[in-house]
């Protein structure tokens, strides 16, 4: 993460995506080691507005769209076909909370080293519990305990996401600290946890 | 990516599933899990007070079809073993029998991890 403003390759003008020059129209070698942040051309937050992602996708997508460049060079066809693969990876990653929040993370912490596989104190059992739960519900095919699970397995998950924004607006303001990162990386193993318990509920109501 | 037949077998027929009381002084019980990919294992198993031979494994595990393979061929491997023996199984060597791919071995890590966790626990409850 450079803190000089990357200029287009050909009239120079202040890049907003590495990608692209809207004011010359020029796709851009961009560097090999770019990030989604760059990519889409937004500082590097977990906060960010999902209007303003649509929008500046869209309006990438179609720039880079293969398809208009079907009678430009060899080297501008493949530029953008990687252009457009990089932009949609980073559309996707970046639009979804909890794929955001994974991804910050380990652009931020790339020092540090993370304990991976954290969990909280108990949460194993906890979910091998409600697993064997759930076995015992999709055999008895009680949809009204199946769906008040799911309830409560979802509210559980949401509780996790509400926690993202605050714990990353903090570790924002303090990129030197240990405990948060390790925090947040805990809060997304447990938020796994809850998405295939959840994604084994059949969704019939 | 396709299962090999090794795997396959143990998933759709697999030995030893259930569990052991866990409140029983004679059994070891491991719980663990891959946060990577959400999946949490339980191994027990039940031991000889005199030989420390392994007598009885149990498992469940909640996960793809190679972590149940894993833990499933685990608790075949351990049983009949004494706990030190048991204790030396090795990741690799599951990973060789059910040929396993790159992607999948961390399924066969948990399978040890859950071994050993089992024995740690049954020393721990055993302690003279």
């Amino acid at each position: 993460m450079s803190f000089d403003q990357p200029a287009c390759n050909k009239c120079e003008t202040t890049l907003v995506s590495q990608l692209f020059c809207f004011s010359c129209k020029t796709l851009q070698h961009f560097p090999k080691g770019i990030d989604f942040f760059e990519v889409l051309g937004f500082p590097v937050s977990f906060e960010i507005k999902s209007a303003e992602l649509e929008l500046r996708y869209q309006e990438l997508s179609l720039e880079l769209h293969p398809d208009f460049y079907g009678s430009s060079s060899e080297a501008e066809k493949l530029l953008s076909e990687t252009a457009t693969a990089i932009l949609n990876s980073a559309y996707k990653t970046l639009r979804e909370p909890t794929l955001r929040a994974d991804y910050i993370l380990h652009l931020l912490a790339k020092k540090q080293k993370l304990d991976e596989r954290s969990l909280p104190e108990g949460f194993l059992a906890k979910m091998f519990f409600m697993q064997e739960k759930l076995d015992e519900l999709l055999d008895s095919g009680n949809t009204v305990k199946l769906s008040g699970m799911r309830k409560d397995l979802q509210k559980k998950k949401r509780d996790i996401e509400a926690d993202f924004a605050p714990l990353f607006r903090k570790y924002e303001d303090n990129p030197e600290d240990t405990v948060i990162p390790q925090q947040l990386q805990t809060n997304l193993n447990a938020e796994r946890y809850l998405r295939r318990l959840i994604e084994r509920i059949p969704a019939n109501d | 990516m396709a299962y090999s037949e090794k795997v396959i077998d143990h998933y759709s027929e697999p030995r030893n599933v259930g569990s052991l009381d866990k409140s029983d002084n004679s059994v070891g019980t491991g719980l663990v899990g891959a946060p990577e990919c959400g999946d949490v294992m339980k191994l027990q198993i039940q031991v000889d007070p005199e030989t420390k031979e392994i007598v009885d494994a149990k498992f469940k595990t909640f996960g793809c079809g190679s972590a149940i393979a894993s833990s499933s061929l685990a608790t075949e491997w351990v049983k009949g073993k004494n706990i030190d023996e048991a204790m030396s199984i090795q990741n690799t060597e599951i990973v060789e029998e059910l040929s396993l791919p790159p992607v999948k071995i961390h399924c066969s890590v948990l399978a040890e991890d859950a071994i050993k966790a089992a024995i740690t626990d049954y020393k721990s409850r055993n302690q003279d």
